[in-house]
Formats: structure tokens, sequence, C-alpha cells
């Protein structure tokens, strides 16, 4: 808007600090709760300013036996778990999508366009249609409570292989023309070419993918059972129920803000090369 | 350095043949253009010289040795293409160097050639930029440094300036020519632009529906033109053709007039004059009615029609003329070419 009206401003700001303010209050009261101590939070009314308790939970939290009388491991190891299984989510399905997508662009061979298919029909079946089946498998591989069972059912991923054929196909064929006049072969072209070339691509998906592999709760509910092995999303699902006596919301809070922090790093870490790689278009 | 000979050169797509039976014999050093419609096949032909394109039939000869089954990186061959196809997150040094690269070349000897390439070029202060802060004259240049570096035996050109604007087009039109005069290096040349063709080829090919029409030097072309197809496509503004009945030493026009025939012929037939090629003339035979003018500036094109007929002709006059519309004019003949009707080909002098 090109006007200059004092009250629209005003309004304008206050709808923004409204805003702001929903979704900041959770967040906010997440840290409050994991700076003061447990029996605090269940005194009304609830403090909306932060304790003085929020180093010692902290360090309770992360290295100590976390809930009193629970039986869950240390909340960093769940963070180390949480981490390898996002880390090794996203990159394997980078690894495989963006091959796949090589062979099905670039590459002429009997069924092609049936291959192709058959990983796009995939989408249809997410990790929650097939779990029974894949538990099933997994379990006879003797992969429960491993990383390798966390990650790599999750792996296989019809979006990323879609996603890197369309920029492949972005790139003009002449580049393949020049490159193999050049001399160069398949495995070289696509080191020295089609990856850099999707650099930022690559960084969109690992973004997306890096969270959507933090955030899954079923699949690692199902199989590990190991307390070491559990990931940072049950164990919060299972401080809520597993005491006996009433939650011990500084921990718990903790455990959440502490679970939250990855992502965001994540996120601003790649923001840039994220946006370029939603909406850069020249090759 | 080497010829290149094309021995029956065809290409099919499934059924659709492309290519019927190209010969050609290309001598060390020399430029060819291949020019001809969209659609005609010289694209293709110049992606098979490259191996980019399987042969269907035939033989391509680089030098002495039949490269049909070769790689395009086995052929000493290198390519400037219409979009340049640079690498696009490399520098322009590192993409001149990295076919030298993949071929094991010393760094020394690389950076040997890249910086004689930039010289040539006039590309020393960019090497170190990336292609997108280039200007698209600039781009062109360094495709043709990734080029020059290769020292190849053969550089393949396709289109390679139909995408720069029409005055750097002439420039670039001019150093590609200087450039491949001085390397001597054997090169076909494709494009669509018959200016570009006339003022580039030793030689042009001009193919139409993958089959040579004619295959000669420039002035050959426009002074003889072999079909009516190279007629019309050489030379600009476009030849004036009309149907003429040939009656012994007569070509007589449709609104009647005499003019004396090109060739010996009888019946029915196709008669070509260029519009730099008629002269006015209060007593000429051909009377055109003026209906549209062009002033060049040095020239001035007339267009209008065959007087009596609905024939369109066009003339082009020397200097600033300003003759009214609806006005006749009249004009003698001067270099004329007779075809026949039917097939279109170049009738005996």
């Amino acid at each position: 808007m090109i006007e200059n009206r004092p009250w629209l401003n005003l309004f304008a700001h206050l709808a923004l600090i409204l805003g702001v303010a929903i979704v900041a209050l959770p967040i906010w009261i997440t840290f409050v709760a994991a700076s003061h101590e447990a029996a605090r939070m269940m005194q009304a009314p609830i403090p909306m300013l932060p304790g003085g308790h929020f180093w010692e939970n902290l360090r309770a939290t992360l290295f100590g036996e976390g809930l009193s009388g629970a039986e869950t491991a240390p909340v960093w190891r769940m963070l180390l778990n949480s981490l390898v299984m996002a880390l090794g989510i996203a990159a394997g399905k980078i690894a495989i999508s963006i091959i796949s997508a090589f062979a099905i662009v670039y590459f002429k061979f009997p069924f092609r366009m049936a291959f192709f298919w058959m990983i796009f029909i995939t989408l249809m079946l997410p990790v929650e249609v097939r779990i029974l089946p894949t538990y099933e498998v997994v379990s006879d591989l003797g992969l429960l409570n491993s990383y390798w069972g966390l990650t790599v059912p999750l792996i296989a991923s019809a979006t990323a292989t879609f996603m890197f054929r369309q920029v492949f196909l972005t790139i003009p064929d002449e580049m393949l023309e020049s490159a193999r006049i050049d001399g160069a072969g398949p495995l070289r072209f696509f080191w020295d070419i089609l990856l850099p070339l999707s650099r930022t691509n690559i960084a969109a998906l690992f973004v997306i993918l890096f969270i959507y592999g933090w955030n899954q709760y079923l699949w690692p509910l199902l199989i590990t059972t190991d307390r070491d092995m559990s990931t940072v999303m049950i164990s919060i699902k299972q401080m809520l129920e597993a005491a006996e006596q009433s939650p011990q919301w500084n921990i718990i809070m903790m455990t959440a803000l502490l679970a939250m922090l990855p992502p965001v790093a994540v996120v601003i870490a790649m923001q840039k090369l994220f946006v370029k790689g939603l909406t850069e278009t020249d090759k | 350095m080497a010829g290149i000979k094309l021995e029956n050169l065809i290409k099919s797509y499934g059924d659709t043949r492309i290519l019927h039976g190209i010969d050609a014999d290309i001598a060390d050093g020399e430029m060819i253009v291949v020019v001809g419609p969209s659609g005609c096949g010289k694209s293709t032909l110049l992606r098979m010289v490259a191996g980019l394109e399987a042969v269907t039939a035939g033989r391509i000869l680089i030098g002495e040795r039949v490269v049909n089954d070769l790689e395009p990186s086995q052929r000493d061959i290198a390519m400037v293409f219409q979009n340049y196809a640079l690498y696009p997150h490399m520098t322009v040094r590192q993409n001149m160097a990295y076919g030298l690269k993949i071929r094991g070349m010393s760094r020394a000897e690389i950076a040997r050639r890249v910086d004689e390439a930039a010289d040539i070029l006039e590309l020393r202060p960019y090497l170190d930029r990336k292609p997108r802060q280039l200007s698209g004259g600039q781009r062109q240049r360094v495709a043709m440094g990734r080029a020059i570096v290769r020292h190849p035996q053969v550089f393949l050109f396709d289109e390679p300036l139909s995408n720069l604007d029409a005055k750097l087009r002439v420039q670039m039109r001019l150093e590609i020519r200087k450039l491949q005069r001085r390397l001597g290096v054997t090169s076909i040349y494709v494009t669509h632009d018959q200016v570009e063709a006339m003022t580039l080829g030793d030689r042009l090919m001009v193919l139409n529906k993958g089959v040579v029409e004619q295959f000669g030097s420039p002035i050959e072309l426009y002074e003889r033109p072999a079909s009516v197809f190279v007629a019309g496509f050489i030379g600009s503004p476009a030849m004036n053709f009309l149907p003429v009945r040939v009656e012994g030493d007569a070509a007589i026009l449709p609104n009647g007039a005499r003019l004396p025939a090109p060739a010996r012929a009888a019946g029915e037939a196709t008669l070509g004059a260029r519009p730099e090629h008629l002269t006015p003339d209060e007593a000429g035979p051909v009377a055109v009615e003026v209906e549209v003018l062009e002033q060049l500036g040095a020239a001035t094109l007339v267009h209008g029609r065959l007087e009596g007929t609905q024939h369109e002709m066009t003339v082009q006059l020397d200097g600033v003329r300003a003759p009214e519309a609806g006005r006749i004019m009249r004009f003698a003949p001067g270099q004329l070419h007779l075809f026949d009707a039917a097939s279109g080909k170049r009738l005996a002098d």
C-alpha cells in the first residue's frame, strides 16, 4: 500500500503483534516452564516470567537421570539418536533419489518409463500404509533397535526423485553434449556438472527432509524398544505419561525446547540456499 | 589438420528419413557453411559429424579416419553451440580448461593454452568471472575459447550467432571468419541466415528437406543457382519468379511481354530475375505497377505487381527514389535465370 495513514499503520502493527503473540506464546511458556523448579509449574497461577533454574534444569535434562522415577535415557542420547536418524534420512534420500533421477533422465534403458512410474506410484504408499510389512522386513533383517532400522525404511523417496528429475530436465541438453565433447563420461558429468548445478536444490531438499526425519514419530515408536535407541520425539510423549507423580514440567519443557533447536538451526543456516533452491530457474 | 569427407550420409528416425545421402568433400582448412530453412536437417548433419547423433548409413571421415563409431571426445573436434552451453558454475578459465583437464593434460600446459586463447579472444580480464556475469558477446567468445584451447582438427558451429543482437552478430561474424583464417582449422558452420552464409563460407551447402540442393562457392550460388529453391534462398531481397512460356528465343511473360530467353527450352518454365538486376528503362519490356516503397537510404525497394497480373515483383533501385504508388515503371532485365517449371531445376544456358 502506498498511502501513509497512521491509523492504518497502527492497525497493521497491532494485527501483526497479535499474530506473533499467538504463535510465540506457547514457546515462551515452554521457555518459562523450563526455567522454574518442578513444583512451581503446578501452582496456579502459572508463572509468566522466567525463573532462576534454567541452567540447573538444562544440566539435569541433558546429562542427569532426566525424569526422576522414569526409565528414559538421558536426553543428550535421545537428541543424538534423533540427529543421526534425521541426518541419515535426509542424506540417504538425497543420495538415492539424485542417482535414480540421473538414471531416469540421462540413460536409455528398457522399461525406463516403467521404472519411473513404479517410483512415482510409491507416492501413494507412505510409511503409515505399509508399516506392518515394513516392520516385518526390518525385524526379519534384525534391524530393530538400530540406526539402520530407523533410517533405511524411510529413505526411499518418490518426491525427491521426482524433484531431481524436474531439475535435471531444466538443464539444457547442450550441457551434456558439451561435456561429452569435452570427454566427460557419465560419472564425470554427474560429479562435475550435475551435482554443482543442483547444489541449491539439494540444500532445499535437505532442509525439508531433515525436518521430516526429525519429526518422525510412528516409525521410531514401533521399532525402538531399547531406551538407548529411542528418539527425542518419542521420549517427550513418554515423559508425559511415564511418571506416576505429577508431570515434571521443567524437565519436559526443557526437552521440548532442546528438540526444537536443531530444525530451527538447520532452517536458519540454510535459509539462503533454501529459498534459492525453490525459486531459482536460471540454469 | 585434416579435411572432412561425407559419403552418402543418411539419417532416419524410425521411418522418417531426415537426410537423404549427403556427399561432401571438405578440404583441409576450408570453411563450409551449411544453410537451409529450419527442419532441413542441417543441425542433424552437424551433430552427426560431432558424434552426438548416430549415423544410420554412410561414412564420415575426418582426415583419413572413419569416425562413425567414435565418441565425440575421440573425434578431435570442438563445437560451439547456439546457447553456448557454458558450465554456469565454473569460471571462464575453468570452462575453457575443463576438456583439457579431463584429457589429463599438465597444469602448466592447460594454463598456457587458456592464456593463449584468452589473448586471441581478448578475454583476459574476464578469466575469473562466471558466465552469468558476462554479456552475450563475451559468452560467445568463451564458447569459442573453449573450442580453441583443444587445438582440434575440426570446428563445428551450430548457429552460434543467432542469440546475439544484429550489430554484435555482424561483428562476431567477422571475428569468426578472421579467427578461422588465422587458425586454418577445417570448419563446418550451420546457419539459417543467408547473409551469414554468404559472408562466412568458402563454400556453401544449401540443404532442403535433407537433400543437397547445391554445393559451391557463394558467388557460384548467386550467379548460377541450381534450382528455384537455391535462387530464392540466396540473395536478399529474394529473386522474383514468374511463370513464362518459352517460344524459340523468347520467354513470354503472363502479361504478354516478351523477354529474351536465357536458356533453351520449350513450353512452360519459371523465369527468375533478381531485384537488383532490373534497371529502370522507359523502353524496357517489364512493366511493374508500384504499390509500396521501402527506403533503405542506399537503395530503394519497389514492391508491386507485374502490370495486368497478380504476380508480385520486387525491384531494387540505387539511392533514394520516389516513384508514386499506382504508377507504372518499366524495367530492362539484366541477368535472367530459367528453371524447369515442374522440377524447379535450372535449365542449361
